[in-house]
């Protein structure tokens, strides 16, 4: 029982950055129908980004989350504007070539200014823990970050409900002509989405950073656990990405326990494969044509 | 007619060319590059029929690749199975693979199928390296010695020089240019292109569009399957990263991509482009160039940086050439070669 709580506590807290990710790549999904191959590439940008903040600066990784946040945004923005906006009408294709090609130029300039050495951020707290009870106990790096995780995502769920702003973003979701005749600058909603995509992903990567190894090419297996986490949800659904991270996390930790720490990315993988056989439109996606 | 003449009389010269290098060109740096082209144009020919004829776009080609590949290698180091049996072996292994994939995959469309095609192959990835009794893990099996070809007693190669593997690597890039010259000129062909072009028109003339997706897997696999084995051989090793890693879908696609899809001689080319640029910069070639010309001194602190770096940079510059090629021609060289002789042709007239 007690293997079980723990799986499944470490499965949330993990789950919650794995949710930021999805988010992120379900949000520029849903307003450009383009899918991100360079994600988990972005992710791996935001890491090495805490990793010299602290390195240079001192500034401790859950705190330089606000530095790298806004970094993040203007990144992806950039990355948007002199980039995906000209493959918005192209094939799917050579959209998801692009970013392929984008993620490899990131992971390899990567590797060329830092060596492909694995690198450690070690924070004074780095593999502490609080005991909860019951043999039970909780790494504190990851309940740190899980509850930043739970703040940037109350927010986000504000500033997609409630503001402008977001609503427009939404409205481009839903419909991009129609949005587009209602007078919503779409143009500006992708920049701005894929700017808060790449933001909640190297948010993400700083938030990790801490507990995982830093090194370029990294990328590649958050971009996959992304897709499964944003298919299962449902494609393009924030609420679904939401869910979706948290079960990932869920399913992984229990694997990793109960199966072995080798097979668990199978076991995700597997899973990932039986959602789009028998419920391809996901959790909380609507099927579309 | 006369340009019919022409082209199959330049084919032939071309072959005749290709057959007759070994027979004047010794050095083995030489012929190792031939070899490298022969098994990049190969990989990319294979993945064209479904990914360029067809219009399926996998990203885990790899999976066949390293299916193929670990095949061959397993039998030959733990059973002793020599390489053109355990070929053999290999191609139906990938059979088998394909038709799961394919009856997985081809349920889905577009970016899904994208997806499932990659979470194949990293499952397979994955497996090679957990399966350690078979696999060896990830420290990857090494082939010490292949065993001589013999027919009967007499030997027929003993696999010592590069010699044997140029004709075999030969052999590969004709049979797949046939494959694909075969499937472009037959009804098969047509059927695939109608799937690429409308799945819901062919689908409504009555064509089987999943027979026939995986009729144009298994062909792309097997073929791929090949190309694999011939990789593990001539290499004489094989671990997850190199052979089922996502970067070597990317490649095989890549090759495909920059050449440009769904026309023979896209492969080709773009095997003519990737391999040369790649190989010059691992062997270190363009660093030791600037240092010729004078624009960097060998001991200065670009130089050394640049001498200790841009041997890892191939894949940067992958990346590099995927994002030109999908934002300035989006059909590949092919595409864009056409494009300016229908331009000039225009202007003619």
């Amino acid at each position: 029982m007690a293997v079980f709580l723990q799986s499944l506590i470490s499965g949330i807290l993990i789950g919650g950055v794995y949710a930021l990710i999805g988010i992120g790549l379900t949000l520029i999904f849903g307003v450009m129908r383009v899918i991100n191959f360079a994600h988990g590439d972005i992710l791996m940008v935001g890491m090495y980004l805490t990793y010299m903040i602290f390195t240079l600066l001192g500034i401790d990784p859950f705190v330089s989350v606000l530095i790298t946040f806004p970094l993040m945004f203007l990144f992806g923005g950039f990355l948007q504007k002199v980039f995906i906006n000209r493959v918005l009408d192209a094939l799917a294709q050579n959209q998801i070539l692009l970013t392929i090609g984008l993620g490899l130029i990131m992971s390899n300039t990567v590797m060329l200014i830092f060596t492909s050495d694995y690198k450690i951020l070690s924070t004074s707290y780095s593999s502490a823990t609080i005991k909860v009870g019951g043999g039970v106990s909780v790494s504190t790096p990851l309940l740190i970050s899980f509850l930043i995780t739970a703040a940037i995502t109350a927010a986000l769920y504000w500033f997609l409900l409630k503001t402008d702003t977001g609503q427009a973003i939404r409205a481009t979701a839903q419909d991009r002509d129609a949005a587009q005749l209602m007078g919503i600058n779409v143009k500006r909603m992708s920049i701005i989405a894929f700017g808060l995509g790449s933001a909640l992903a190297g948010t993400a990567g700083a938030l990790i950073s801490p507990t995982y190894y830093i090194f370029p090419q990294v990328g590649s297996v958050f971009t996959l656990k992304a897709f499964v986490i944003t298919v299962l949800g449902g494609m393009g659904s924030v609420v679904g990405a939401t869910l979706g991270g948290v079960l990932i996390g869920i399913t992984e930790s229990m694997s990793a326990a109960y199966i072995s720490s080798g097979w668990k990315d199978v076991v995700v993988f597997v899973l990932f494969l039986l959602v789009l056989l028998f419920k391809p439109s996901g959790l909380m996606g609507k099927s579309r044509t | 007619m006369n340009k019919t003449i022409l082209k199959s009389a330049f084919n032939i010269l071309l072959v005749v060319g290709l057959l007759l290098i070994p027979r004047y060109v010794e050095s083995p740096y030489a012929l190792h590059m031939m070899i490298l082209l022969f098994m990049s144009v190969a990989q990319g020919q294979s993945w064209n029929i479904l990914g360029g004829y067809a219009g399926q776009h996998s990203v885990g080609h790899a999976a066949y690749f390293g299916v193929g590949a670990y095949t061959t290698m397993m039998l030959m180091h733990s059973k002793g199975v020599v390489p053109w049996v355990g070929v053999w072996a290999g191609m139906a292994a990938v059979v088998v693979v394909a038709l799961i994939i394919g009856s997985i995959c081809f349920r889905l469309r577009g970016p899904y199928f994208v997806l499932a095609s990659i979470a194949v192959a990293e499952i397979m990835r994955l497996s090679a390296i957990n399966l350690t009794p078979l696999t060896n893990g990830a420290e990857g099996i090494l082939a010490t010695e292949i065993p001589a070809f013999k027919i009967g007693a007499t030997v027929v190669t003993d696999f010592v020089t590069k010699v044997p593997f140029y004709y075999i690597g030969l052999f590969l890039v004709l049979l797949t240019l046939a494959v694909t010259y075969w499937v472009q000129h037959s009804k098969l062909g047509y059927f695939f292109q109608a799937i690429r072009e409308d799945q819901d028109a062919a689908h409504s003339l009555g064509i089987n569009i999943a027979l026939y997706k995986n009729i144009g897997l298994v062909i792309s696999a097997v073929l791929t399957s090949l190309a694999g084995s011939f990789y593990g051989i001539y290499v004489g090793f094989v671990d997850p990263p190199t052979v089922l890693g996502l970067d070597v879908s990317v490649q095989i696609m890549l090759i495909c991509i920059i050449g440009g899809m769904g026309t023979i001689w896209g492969p080709v080319l773009g095997s003519l482009i990737l391999v040369p640029l790649s190989e010059a910069l691992r062997s270190n070639m363009v660093t030791d160039l600037l240092v010729k010309i004078g624009m960097v001194n060998a001991d200065s602190r670009i130089g050394i940086f640049l001498k200790e770096n841009l041997s890892h940079a191939h894949v940067l510059l992958y990346g590099i050439l995927v994002v030109l090629v999908i934002l300035f021609m989006p059909d590949g060289l092919m595409g864009f070669v056409k494009k300016l002789a229908a331009r000039r042709n225009r202007e003619a007239v």
